[in-house]
C-alpha cells in the first residue's frame, strides 16, 4: 500500500486515533447492547419464575378455596344442627364431638374407604374452639386426629374468629416433621347471629412440586423462622434460613422475591404470606429457583455478544483501515506535494532573491555607469568641436576630428540606450497608454528612411490602411520602430528592398518589417535578442547590440512582443505585436 | 264450649285462691328485665338464648318458695305439648319427682332431647301417634332446656325445683304465691339462666306478705 511506503508519522497517529475511537465505539455498543440484554433475560426469566410460582401458588389457593369453600359448608349445616347448640350453649361440651362426629365423620374418613372424599377434603383431625378461642378437648381424640399438647395449643386463637382464618401448625412426631395447614371457621348461631364457636380442621396442606413446572425448584413454608423442607440440612439449611428470614424481613410486602446466592450459585426467592390478616402465626410459601439456567444463558449471551463484537471489531479495523488510508490518501498526497512544494519554493525564493539581487546590482550598476559616461562624453565632444573649429587644422586633421566627434555621438546614443534600459529593469519604467496613430508614425519613420544618408538604392514596400491606432506611448513606441527601421536599412544589401505592412488582427495589430540582405545564420537566431549581440555578418556595420533587445523590452512593456518570422534567402522578416487602440479611446482622442 | 272451659277454671281458681286457714300468702312484685316485644297472650312464651342467657320473652320470672316442706302426696304429672312446631308452654316449672309427658301434636316428627346437666335424655323421633306418650321423670333441680333435633328453632325451659310452691309471675312482673305454711322461708325468683333473684321471708298463717324482689 502506499501508506505504508509513506510511513509518515501523522498518517500513524490518524490512523491510530481512527482505530481507537472505532474500537471504542464497538466496545461502547457492545458493552451496552450486553447489559440490556442481560438484564432483559434476567428480567424474562425472573418473569417466568415468578410466573411459575404464581401458578403454584393459583393452584395451592384453588385446593384451599374448595376446602374453604366445603369446610363452610360444613360449619353451616353443623351450626344447624341443635344438637351442636344444645352442645355449646347447655353446658355439654363433652357431647359437642360425638353430637358433630356424624356431620364430621367422612372429612376423617379412612382413604381406603369408598365413599372417601377428595383426597384434598380429607383432614388429619379437626377440634372445636369454644366462644373465647380456647381448644376444647375431644371426648375421644382417635375419632378427630391425635394432638400433642403443644400442637394442641398452637391452633387456639385469642378469640374466636369471626372470619375464616388460615393458619399453619408444624407436627413432630418420630423424628419425622411435618406441616400441616389449619382452616379455622367460625360457627355462627343461627339464631342470635353471634359467634360462639370455631372449627378447626387441619388438612395435609397442599404442596407446590416440580410437576407444575418444568423446572427445578425447592419450595416449602416458613413457619416461625423455620423453613419446612426435610431435604435441607446442617449448614445449607441454616444459610437459606437466614437468607429468607433476612429477605421476609426486608420485605414491607406479605410477598415479594430477592436474589440469593446458596451453594455457590444464584437462587431466585420468590415468597408469599399464605394466610394474610390471620390470627394464626404468619406461614410464607417459599420458592426456591436455581437460576444456572439464567447463568448458562447469560453466559451463551456474553459468548454470542463477545464474538460478534469481536467479528465487528474485525470489521471495524478493516473498514477503519481502508477508511483510513483512503482518507488519509489525499492528506499524505497534501503533506508530500506541499513538502515538495516548500522545497522548490524556498529554492525559487533563494534564487530569486540571487537574480532579483543580481538584477539591481546590473541595473544600479548601468545607471550609474551610463550617467557617470554622459559628461565626460559631452566633454570630450565639446573638446572635439573646438578642435575642429580651429583654422590651423589641416583636411586630413579635421577628417580625423569629425570621425572622433561621430563616435563621440554613438557613445551617447549607446549610454542613453544602457540607461532605458537599465530604467526597465529597474521597473521604474511605466508606459503611459494612449491611442497612437501607428499609420502616421510608420510614414514619418519611412521619410526619414529615405533621407538617410549613404541612400543604397533601396526600394520600399508598404502595405498598411492609414488610421491604424495602437495603445501605448508614442516615444517608445516610436524608438521600437527606429530600431526596426535602422536594422532593416543597415543589414539590407545594396539596391535591396524593405517591406513595411501592418493589420489590425483582432484586438492586435501585426506589423512585420521585413529587408533583403544576407540572413542570420540559424545558429545566432536565437541570440540576436541578447544585450550586445551582434550578428557576424554586422563588423562592418555601425551598431552597438543593444537595438534589438530595447524594441522587444519595450513591445512587451506593451503588453505586445518583438519577434523573428524568418530570416533566409536574402530575406529577413521581424514582426512586432501591439495591442490595437480600443475605438472608444480613438473617437475620444479625435474629438479632443 | 270455650264458655263452660272459663267457667271451670275460674271456679279452679276461685277454690286455689281463697285462704285456708292456717295459710299464708306472698304478694309482691318482681323486677323485669324490659321486654322486646308485646305481651304474648294465652300465656305463650317464647325461649330466647342470648349470649347464652336463657330467658322468656315477654319476660316472665318463676317465683319460688325455698325450704323444707313435707312430702304432698302422690309424683305430679305435667305436660309438655309440641304444638305449630313449638313447646307449649315454653316455660314449665315442676317440683322435683315430676313426670313430664311429651306429646305430639304436629302432623310431623319431632325428636325432642335435653343437653343440660339436669336432665340429659332424647326421646328420639315420634309422631302423634306414639303410645305411650314419652314422658320423663324430671328428679334433680335445675334447669332442662328443651330442644328438638328436627326442628332447630323449637326451645323450652324446664325448670325443675325442689320445692311445691311456685307460680309463673305476669308480665308485668306481678304476682301471689298462695296456700303456704308458716315458717321461715327464702323467696326466690328465676327470671333467666343467670339470674336468680332471692329475699327471706317470715310467714305467718292467715296473713299475706308483700314482697318485692329486685
Amino acid at each position: 500500500m502506499e501508506l505504508e511506503k509513506l510511513p509518515n508519522a501523522d498518517v500513524r497517529r490518524f490512523r491510530t486515533k481512527l482505530l481507537i475511537a472505532m474500537a471504542l465505539v464497538v466496545a461502547t455498543i457492545t458493552a451496552t447492547g450486553l447489559y440490556y440484554a442481560e438484564r432483559k433475560v434476567a428480567a424474562e426469566t425472573e418473569h417466568d419464575l415468578q410466573r411459575d410460582f404464581q401458578l403454584g401458588l393459583t393452584s395451592l389457593h384453588g385446593v384451599q378455596e374448595v376446602r374453604h369453600a366445603a369446610l363452610a359448608e360444613r360449619c353451616r349445616a353443623l351450626v344447624e344442627r341443635p344438637r351442636i347448640h344444645a352442645a355449646l350453649e347447655d353446658n355439654a361440651l363433652d357431647l359437642l364431638y360425638p353430637s358433630a362426629r356424624d356431620e364430621l365423620r367422612d372429612l376423617m374418613e379412612d382413604n381406603a374407604a369408598p365413599e372417601a372424599p377428595p383426597r384434598i377434603l380429607r383432614a388429619r383431625f379437626y377440634r372445636f374452639l369454644d366462644a373465647k378461642g380456647a381448644v376444647i378437648p375431644p371426648s375421644n381424640a382417635a375419632d378427630v386426629g391425635e394432638l400433642r399438647a403443644e400442637e394442641d395449643a398452637s391452633i387456639a386463637l385469642s378469640h374466636v374468629p369471626e372470619q375464616q382464618q388460615l393458619g399453619y401448625i408444624r407436627h413432630r412426631h418420630e423424628g419425622s416433621e411435618w406441616i400441616d395447614e389449619v382452616i379455622a371457621l367460625p360457627i355462627i348461631s343461627t339464631e342470635t347471629g353471634d359467634v360462639i364457636a370455631a372449627l378447626v380442621v387441619g388438612f395435609k396442606p397442599v404442596e407446590m412440586n416440580g410437576e407444575i413446572s418444568e423446572r427445578e425448584f425447592r419450595s416449602g413454608i416458613w413457619l416461625n423462622s423455620r423453613l419446612q423442607l426435610p431435604a435441607l440440612r446442617g449448614e445449607l439449611r441454616a444459610s437459606v434460613e437466614g437468607a429468607i428470614s433476612a429477605t421476609i424481613a426486608a420485605a414491607s410486602a406479605s410477598s415479594g422475591s430477592a436474589r440469593v446466592s446458596l451453594e455457590n450459585s444464584e437462587q431466585q426467592l420468590f415468597f408469599k404470606r399464605l394466610n394474610p390478616d390471620s390470627l394464626f402465626p404468619p406461614a410464607y410459601e417459599v420458592c426456591l429457583y436455581p437460576l444456572t439456567d439464567l447463568l448458562k444463558r447469560q453466559r451463551a449471551l456474553r459468548w454470542e455478544a463477545g464474538s460478534a463484537s469481536a467479528l465487528l471489531m474485525l470489521g471495524g479495523v478493516m473498514v477503519s483501515r481502508f477508511l483510513a488510508a483512503r482518507l488519509a490518501r489525499p492528506v499524505e498526497q497534501l503533506a508530500v506535494d506541499s513538502e515538495e512544494n516548500r522545497t522548490q519554493r524556498v529554492r525559487a525564493e533563494a534564487a530569486l532573491e540571487i537574480t532579483s539581487e543580481e538584477l539591481q546590482r546590473a541595473a544600479r550598476f548601468s545607471a550609474d555607469a551610463s550617467h557617470q559616461l554622459k559628461t565626460p562624453v559631452t566633454v570630450l565632444r565639446a573638446g572635439l568641436e573646438g578642435l575642429l573649429s580651429r583654422e590651423s587644422l589641416t583636411s586630413e586633421e579635421c577628417n580625423e576630428v569629425s570621425a572622433l566627434i561621430h563616435q563621440t555621438y554613438r557613445l551617447t546614443g549607446i549610454v542613453e540606450d544602457l540607461l532605458l534600459l537599465s530604467r526597465m529593469d529597474a521597473g521604474r519604467l511605466a508606459i503611459e497608454f494612449t491611442p497612437v496613430n501607428l499609420s502616421l508614425l510608420l510614414e514619418a519613420w519611412m521619410d526619414d528612411l529615405s533621407a538617410q544618408p549613404g541612400g543604397r538604392e533601396l526600394a520600399i514596400e508598404t502595405d498598411f490602411p492609414p488610421g491604424l491606432h495602437m495603445a501605448g506611448e508614442k516615444r517608445y513606441a516610436s524608438l521600437i520602430l527606429q530600431n526596426l527601421f535602422e536594422n532593416a536599412r543597415k543589414y539590407n544589401r545594396p539596391g535591396g528592398r524593405i517591406r513595411i505592412a501592418a493589420k489590425a488582427d483582432g484586438e492586435w495589430i501585426s506589423l512585420t518589417i521585413g529587408n533583403t540582405g544576407r540572413s542570420i545564420p540559424v545558429a545566432a537566431q536565437d541570440h540576436i535578442f541578447e544585450r550586445f549581440h551582434r550578428g557576424s555578418i554586422g563588423e562592418n556595420v555601425p551598431g552597438h547590440g543593444l537595438g534589438l533587445n530595447l524594441a522587444r523590452e519595450l513591445a512587451r512593456l506593451h503588453f505586445g512582443d518583438l519577434t523573428l518570422l524568418r530570416s533566409s534567402e536574402d530575406w529577413t522578416e521581424f514582426e512586432v505585436r501591439f495591442r490595437l487602440a480600443q475605438p472608444a479611446e480613438v473617437g475620444r482622442l479625435s474629438v479632443a | 264450649m270455650s264458655r263452660l272451659s272459663s267457667l271451670f277454671f275460674t271456679s279452679l281458681l276461685l277454690l286455689a285462691a281463697s285462704p285456708s286457714r292456717g295459710q299464708a300468702v306472698i304478694e309482691g312484685h318482681v323486677a323485669l328485665p324490659k321486654g322486646h316485644t308485646a305481651p304474648v297472650a294465652n300465656k305463650r312464651y317464647e325461649i330466647v338464648s342470648k349470649a347464652g342467657v336463657i330467658a322468656t320473652n315477654p319476660p316472665v320470672a318463676v317465683v319460688y318458695l325455698e325450704g323444707t316442706f313435707s312430702k304432698t302426696g302422690a309424683p305430679r304429672a305435667e305436660k309438655m305439648m309440641q304444638k305449630d312446631l313449638t313447646f307449649v308452654p315454653g316455660l314449665l316449672p315442676v317440683e322435683v319427682g315430676t313426670r313430664v309427658e311429651f306429646p305430639n301434636l304436629d302432623d310431623t316428627y319431632h325428636n325432642i332431647f335435653s343437653y343440660s346437666p339436669t336432665k340429659r335424655f332424647d326421646l328420639g323421633r315420634y309422631t302423634g301417634q306414639e303410645r305411650p306418650i314419652p314422658s320423663q321423670i324430671f328428679d334433680v333441680p335445675g334447669l332442662v332446656t328443651l330442644r328438638c333435633d328436627i326442628h332447630e328453632h323449637m326451645r323450652a325451659v324446664i325448670l325443675v325445683l325442689a320445692t311445691p310452691h311456685f307460680v309463673i309471675s305476669e308480665t308485668d312482673g306481678r304476682f301471689r304465691l298462695s296456700g303456704l305454711p308458716a315458717g321461715h322461708y327464702t323467696l326466690k325468683a328465676w327470671v333467666n339462666s343467670r339470674t336468680t333473684l332471692a329475699q327471706e321471708v317470715d310467714l305467718t298463717s292467715g296473713a299475706t306478705t308483700s314482697v318485692d324482689l329486685k
